[in-house]
Formats: C-alpha cells, sequence, structure tokens
C-alpha cells in the first residue's frame, strides 16, 4: 500500500530584510536593502504510513513546523518533492483539502465575537458537507469533546480548555484522514494539555486517520507517539521509535538518592558521574550495564532514606542529539 | 462533485452560500459591537453629507464647473460613490489584509478548500456599507430624475461601464491583497488607493491635461469613476468604451497572476 | 527630558524604516492636494478672484494645507486606543515616563518626517504649476503663523487624545474617532476653504476649536487679518487649547483609575 505521506528532499528557504540599527542606519535602509538567506529545512526525507500517529521534535525555529505547512500545501518548497494521500500538497487540489485538517496552537480559525456554532456552519459549506452529514459528524464530536452548550455561546466567553475543544470540533467535522498538528498544547495548562492528548489518541484509533504533530513538550510526544522524527536546524536527525531513540542516545539512565545524613559527594564517584548534590540528595548518571551494581553499592554503604532509577530525560537526549549534530 | 447542472453552477452555488454564510456572521460579530458601528456609520454619512452641501454652496457661487452644471457634477459625484461603495462592500476583506496574514488566519484560508483570494476579500462584509447605499442609490436616482431624457443606449453604457470601473477596483484590489501576502510591508497599500480615489470625486475634467492622462492611463480612476458618467451624458466617444473594457480585461488575469506568484512565495508568519 | 529626546529618535528611524508606508502615505497625501488645487483653479476659471482669494492666493491656500496636513493632522489617536485596548499601556504608566511626553515625542518624530516631505513635495508642485505664489513678506506674518500652527498642532494632538480616551471604557472607541477625524477635516478647512460655506455654518463652526487648526492659520498667512485681530485669534486659540488640555488630561486620569480598578 502506497504510503500516507512520503517526502522526498524537502527543502524550504526564507529570504528577511536585514535591519541595521541606529539613525543613519534607517536613512541607508531608505534606499539599499540588505536580505539575509536562512534554509528552514534542508533536505528532509521520510515515509509514513495510513494511521500512524507520528510526532516532530525539535527546538524552536528547527524546521518542524515548516515542514508541517509545506505537507498542508501551506507553503511551496524550494525544491524537493513530497505527496500526501495521493496529491502534491502545495498544488492544492480541493480533493486534497477536503480530507485534511490543520490545527495550529494560538491560532484559531473560529470567529471572535460569535458562537462556534457559526464556524461549524461556515465550514459546513466551505467542505460541502451535506445536512445530514454534518449533523451526524457534530453530534458525535459534541459527544467526544463534550460541547454542550459551549456551541451556542461566543467563543470569547469561552474558557481556553473549552476554545481548543471548539477548535478541534472544527478541524474534524470534515472527517479528514489526515490530521496535522501544530503545537496543539501549548499555553495550554497540565490538565487540559492532559485531555487534549487523550482525545488525539482516541481519535486516532476511532478513525484510523493519520496524524502528525509538532511538539517542544516532550510529554505530547512521550504519551502520543511511538515514532518520532527529530528535526534540528532543517535537518533530519533521528526517524524512528521512540524507545530505540531513548536506548541508542542514552548509554546510561539516572540514579537519585536522598540520605539521611550529609554525605561527601567527592566519594561516589566510583560509582557513576555526580551531576547534583544538594541537601543530602544526590544526582548520579550511571552506565546502563552498572546501573544494578552502582544501586546495590549504594544501598549497601551509605545511609540511603530513597532511591529512583530513572531513564534520561527526553529533553537531555534531544539536546545531546543537537549538540552531537 | 458536479451536480445535476455540471460542476460550474455547483461552485457557483457553493461560493453564493459561503459569502451568504460571511455576511451573516460578520454582521452578528458587528452587532455586538454597537458603539463601534454607530461611530463608523455616523461618520460615513458625515463624509457624504459634507461633500454633498460642499458641492452644492460651490455652486452657489458659480454656474458650472470645468463645463458641467451642477445636476452633471453631481451625477460625476453620485456615480463615484455607486462605484466605490459597491467595491467597498464586495472587497471589503482587503483593508484587514495585513492583520489577516499575521493572525494566521490566511494560513486556514489556504489549507481549505475555498479560494483564499475570496476568504481574504470578501470575508469581512460591513452590513453598514448596504445601508448607507440605499441612500445613495436614492439620491442617485433623482440625480437621474432631473437629466434630460437619454436614449437606452446611454443608460447601457453607464451599466456596463460601471461593472467594468468595479471590475478594475478589483484588480486593484487582488494587487493590494497579494502585496500583503507577499511582504510584511506595503500595508498601507490600500490607503492609497483610498487617497487616490479621493480624486475620482471630480469630474476627471477639473484637471490639468497631464493629470487627467495620468488618471486615464496611469491609475485609472478616470476610468472607474468618471467614465460612466460621462458615457450617460453621451460625452464619451466609443474609442474610450472599448479602452475602459479591454483595460479591465488585461489588468484582471495580470493581477490574478500576481496574486498566484504572492501566494507561491507566501512565508507563513508564525515560527 | 533625554529620555524623551532618546524616544524621539527611535521613532524617527522606525519612522524611516518602513520606507514603503512612508512614500504610500506621502503619495496619497499628494493625490489629494494635486486634486484640490485642480478642482480650485477649474472653479476660478477666467476670474480674478474666487471667494475673495485670488489665484496666487489659492495656491498658497492648497499648498499650505498640505504642509499643514503633515504638520498637523498627525496625532497618537490610533496607537493609543490600541495600546489601552491590548493592554500594552500598563507597561508605560508604570514607568518613571509621562506617557503624554512620550506620546509627543513620537508624534514629533512623524511630524518631522512629514513635514520634510511635505516640503519637497510642494515645491515640486508649485515647480510643476508655475504658478505664482503668496508669500508674505512682513515678518510679523510668519511669526504669527508659526506660533499659531504650534498652537494648532497641539490642539489637534489633546483633542484627538481626549477622543482616544474613550478607549479606557469601551473597546469600540475606533467608531468614534474615525467619525471625529473626518468631521475635524471637514470643519477646519482641510478641505475646502470655509469661506464656501453659507454665513450661518460658518459662524457656526467658528464657535468651535476646528476652524483654529486650519482655516484661521492659513489666513494669517494669506494676511487676510490685520495683525491685531491675528493676535486675538492666536489668544483665542491658546484658550481653547487651554480648555482642551485641561479636559483631556481630566478624562485621562479619570480612564487611568477605572482602567487600572478593573486590572487591567
Amino acid at each position: 500500500m502506497a504510503a500516507a505521506i512520503e517526502t522526498k528532499g524537502l527543502t524550504k528557504d526564507y529570504r528577511s530584510p536585514l535591519k541595521e540599527p541606529g539613525l543613519w542606519g534607517g536613512v541607508k535602509s531608505l534606499f539599499d536593502r540588505k536580505y539575509k538567506d536562512t534554509r528552514a529545512v534542508d533536505g528532509v526525507s521520510f515515509s509514513i504510513e495510513e494511521g500512524e500517529l507520528v510526532g516532530f521534535l525539535g527546538a524552536n525555529g528547527a524546521g518542524k513546523t515548516t515542514t508541517l505547512k509545506m505537507l498542508s500545501g501551506l507553503l511551496t518548497p524550494t525544491s524537493g518533492a513530497a505527496t500526501a494521500l495521493g496529491h502534491v500538497p502545495w498544488k492544492r487540489e480541493p480533493a486534497f483539502q477536503r480530507s485534511i485538517s490543520l490545527v495550529m496552537g494560538q491560532r484559531s480559525q473560529l470567529w471572535w465575537e460569535i458562537p462556534a456554532y457559526e464556524t461549524f456552519r461556515l465550514n459546513q459549506a466551505i467542505y460541502g458537507l451535506s445536512d445530514a452529514d454534518f449533523k451526524k459528524h457534530l453530534d458525535e464530536l459534541v459527544d467526544l469533546l463534550e460541547l454542550g452548550e459551549h456551541l451556542s455561546v461566543p467563543v470569547k466567553k469561552l474558557s481556553l480548555g473549552q476554545r481548543m475543544r471548539c477548535e478541534l470540533a472544527a478541524a474534524l467535522l470534515h472527517r479528514p484522514r489526515l490530521l496535522l498538528l501544530d503545537e496543539p498544547t501549548i499555553g495550554l495548562d497540565v490538565v487540559m494539555q492532559k485531555n487534549v492528548r487523550e482525545f488525539i489518541k482516541a481519535y486516532n484509533k476511532r478513525s484510523g486517520a493519520t496524524i502528525m504533530l509538532t511538539s517542544h513538550n516532550m510529554t505530547d510526544v512521550v504519551a502520543l507517539c511511538r515514532r518520532v522524527i527529530v528535526i534540528e536546524k532543517g535537518r533530519l536527525l533521528y526517524d524512528g521509535a521512540l524507545d530505540r531513540l531513548v536506548e541508542r542516545y542514552a548509554d546510561h539512565k539516572i540514579l537519585r538518592a536522598r540520605f539521611t545524613t550529609d554525605v561527601e559527594p567527592g566519594d561516589l564517584k566510583g560509582l557513576g558521574v555526580v551531576v547534583k548534590y544538594e541537601e543530602r540528595c544526590v544526582t548520579l548518571e550511571v552506565p546502563r550495564a552498572k546501573i544494578a551494581a552502582s544501586a546495590a553499592a549504594l544501598l549497601r554503604s551509605y545511609p540511603v532514606a530513597d532511591l529512583n532509577v530513572e531513564e534520561v530525560a527526553i529533553d537531555d537526549i534531544v539536546r545531546r542529539l543537537f549538540t552531537h549534530a | 462533485m458536479p451536480g445535476p447542472k455540471g460542476p460550474g453552477v455547483t461552485i457557483i452555488h457553493k461560493y453564493w452560500r459561503i459569502w451568504l454564510r460571511t455576511a451573516s456572521m460578520a454582521m452578528q460579530a458587528q452587532l455586538t459591537y454597537r458603539l463601534g458601528s454607530f461611530g463608523f456609520l455616523l461618520g460615513k454619512m458625515i463624509s457624504l453629507f459634507f461633500f454633498f452641501a460642499f458641492m452644492a454652496a460651490v455652486f452657489q457661487h458659480v454656474e458650472t464647473v470645468a463645463g458641467y452644471s451642477l445636476v452633471e457634477t453631481a451625477l460625476f459625484f453620485m456615480t463615484f460613490n455607486l462605484v466605490d461603495m459597491t467595491a467597498q462592500i464586495l472587497f471589503r476583506g482587503v483593508y484587514g489584509a495585513r492583520r489577516t496574514v499575521s493572525e494566521g488566519d490566511f494560513d486556514f484560508y489556504l489549507v481549505q478548500p475555498c479560494s483564499p483570494l475570496f476568504r481574504m476579500t470578501c470575508s469581512t462584509v460591513d452590513f453598514l456599507d448596504i445601508v448607507t447605499i440605499i441612500p445613495v442609490i436614492v439620491m442617485t436616482g433623482m440625480v437621474f430624475a432631473r437629466l434630460p431624457t437619454l436614449g437606452w443606449l446611454n443608460y447601457a453604457a453607464y451599466g456596463l461601464l460601471m461593472l467594468n470601473g468595479v471590475g478594475l477596483i478589483y484588480a486593484i484590489h487582488i494587487l493590494v491583497a497579494a502585496l500583503a501576502v507577499r511582504t510584511q510591508e506595503l500595508e498601507s497599500a490600500i490607503w492609497i488607493y483610498r487617497d487616490i480615489m479621493f480624486m475620482g470625486k471630480f469630474p476627471v475634467d477639473v484637471y490639468a491635461p497631464a493629470v487627467r492622462w495620468a488618471l486615464t492611463i496611469g491609475i485609472p480612476i478616470a476610468v472607474m469613476t468618471t467614465f460612466p458618467a460621462k458615457a450617460l451624458l453621451g460625452r464619451l466617444s466609443p474609442f474610450w468604451i472599448v479602452y475602459a473594457l479591454a483595460l479591465t480585461a488585461v489588468a484582471l488575469p495580470l493581477s490574478w497572476h500576481f496574486w498566484k506568484n504572492s501566494v507561491a512565495r507566501y512565508t507563513s508568519s508564525s515560527s | 527630558m533625554k529620555k524623551y529626546r532618546v524616544a524621539y529618535q527611535i521613532a524617527l528611524q522606525e519612522t524611516l524604516q518602513r520606507r514603503s508606508t512612508l512614500i504610500m502615505d506621502r503619495l496619497g497625501g499628494f493625490a489629494v492636494v494635486v486634486s484640490l488645487y485642480s478642482f480650485w483653479t477649474a472653479l476660478i476659471g477666467d476670474k480674478a478672484t474666487f471667494l475673495g482669494y485670488t489665484r496666487a492666493e489659492m495656491l498658497t491656500y492648497v499648498l499650505a494645507l498640505n504642509i499643514l496636513r503633515s504638520f498637523v493632522f498627525t496625532g497618537r489617536g490610533w496607537q493609543l486606543v490600541g495600546e489601552i485596548s491590548s493592554g500594552r499601556i500598563s507597561s508605560y504608566l508604570i514607568r518613571p515616563l509621562s506617557y503624554h511626553g512620550y506620546a509627543l515625542a513620537l508624534d514629533l518624530a512623524q511630524k518631522t518626517i512629514h513635514v520634510a516631505a511635505s516640503f519637497f513635495e510642494v515645491s515640486l508642485l508649485a515647480v510643476c504649476v508655475r504658478g505664482e505664489l503668496f508669500l508674505p513678506r512682513d515678518p510679523a506674518t510668519w511669526l504669527l503663523f508659526s506660533v499659531a500652527v504650534l498652537l494648532s498642532s497641539l490642539l489637534f494632538f489633546f483633542l484627538e487624545f481626549m477622543v482616544s480616551s474613550l478607549a479606557f471604557w469601551t473597546s469600540e472607541s475606533g467608531g468614534p474617532l474615525f467619525c471625529f477625524e473626518l468631521f475635524l477635516q471637514f470643519a477646519a478647512g482641510a478641505f475646502f476653504p470655509l469661506d464656501v460655506l453659507p454665513l450661518g455654518l460658518r459662524r457656526a463652526l467658528e464657535a468651535t476649536p476646528f476652524p483654529y487648526m486650519v482655516y484661521f492659520p492659513v489666513r494669517i498667512f494669506l494676511e487676510k487679518v490685520p495683525p491685531f485681530e491675528a493676535m486675538g485669534m492666536l489668544g483665542m486659540e491658546a484658550l481653547w487649547l487651554m480648555a482642551v488640555f485641561t479636559a483631556a488630561m481630566m478624562i485621562w486620569r479619570r480612564g487611568v483609575r477605572s482602567y487600572a480598578a478593573e486590572g487591567g
């Protein structure tokens, strides 16, 4: 079966004007403009099957949002090729557009002063949904997202969480086969983030829609995606299973211990690298192979009150990836 | 999905529905701003009233202006208003083009199966404009009543050139929308259009020949606003009528092409 | 004082940066001036005078209008409305900076550039038209005119400020501000000399501060009023300015208080 999404050497360059500081610079800029060229995405290639839930990881400005936007047809690449659902995205064919949806955290397609229901009806007209289909899809989404009376209240009077749920409903009314989410949980509190994540997961299972999301919130990616694509400075650094990312790039684990009396951190050097020692709590980096031995040694020889073994945080892994690249 | 009448009709039907929806939504949104709407409405009416009063006052002192009587000058002014206000009703979205782009709405327009140009230009119909055009139509009717009897051909030419004027104005709005998409600057391109349109309030004949040429060939305000009235009064040669139509026939595809090009180079504003 | 000077410089740079906006603004204004001039010339036709203005005086009126528009009719009203409604103004209120002083500095920067451009355009137009200009020979006229222009720009600034302060109480102050600016332009004689209007209407307008912004200063420049009367006008204008200034400040204080009370 052909992949849902396939990209080959996708590249996007930007050109931005340079502004010189100072008054003289201001006058000069009236007559002579200089530009700066940036390569936001550099030869990115990957392939995604239908129904997958893939996460794009990367620092701000790494190029993940740009890639997503090219796949939605929003931006035209400088070079390279891609197909999504059998179409070239930036050709913006109506058949393609009717089967995708884009959700951008912090940006809303809902009209501010009037109820979300009105925007839904607008989308009905845009996507050409029959009244029957519209009602059916809407009822389902109202149920799933618990929208209830939120639909008839002006959007500006809704809370952030309610607005996000309406936003998701607006994006899914036409049952897209491909859902692109750009930082969907940004600005939301922890509870709301969890709700959005659970909804996305459930939706992916129910509808079999292919979902791609970008986030620099590790919790999102860890909770949702089995597969991640890491992008840094426009280049694809890693494409594969999330747990293998942890294994491959973290050759050690974290050992945290709390002592009942003060301990000299220098003494612990034999067990691993002391990352931090503060108020009787130590954080050690221990190679994977030695973790059991180090933990046992700690318990044997020191007054341990509490002990924890953790995987290296994904943030740290990604950070290391970036510095290796 | 082509309907029984064919794909073309379905598309028109679809866009008509979308236009009605956005117009209704815009009206609802606007009704939540009562003070602001009232202020704008009042401002528009004041502007109309003052200009009319000014015209009337001027004619207390002179018989003709550049060879046109009061009724004829009024005709020019009312024609200008009709064309200008129709364009306002239909293409108002372009005035907020920069904001549409910077707030990310344009991104949605590009991803959804509806012409982004259509969404951009027609998305913020101001029903106040529809309200204010009614007295203008009435006043134009009053001016018509005071004109000598004219042949149906004159009226046909008038109607045709008015439509042509709106088409030409659309070409300019497409150009401005394309600029908003293309660059973060030039946000005020539409305002210069409004300032230059100011020149269209007067019959072009008042301007010195050099200016008149600029307004006919360069930035064709004359074509948009003066030509229809002149044709009605029988003072426009067929050559100029053909010129007017040809101009729009060329301008529209050109600006459309520029629009497509600008969208291809679009760089979305978020990171 | 230094902080205002710095604000001035920064604003100056910023305006120069947005060069296309600047060019657009000037072109638009130029178009308006050309149409007004053409219209008046058409009106005057072959006659020697029209409404008591000779050809030279007419041309001077229109050109002076261009300069005055760029000096008097720039304000910070729309920016104020934006800053209040977005909440950005809070950051200014807590700084050891007078918002008015700051706004004035920014406005002055705008004015500097626009007036410079305006002089250029006006010279261009005068040369193209090859018309006679009326330039007063009496130095007192120039002095009186300069004072008038200074007062006018402050008057407009604070009037607009007053109307924009409505934004403290409602999010819809854009409408009234728009209405106000439009009405102002007509009433100030910025489109046409108020002599065109019938006497009754003219007298009514002369009781308001509006004609002081453009109409009276230009009349002073064209020496249509004897110096003594001119000084009387300036005195009246100064009184209006004080009244408007006081009202603007009062409304501002009330506004800030109610704004802060709501928690921004």
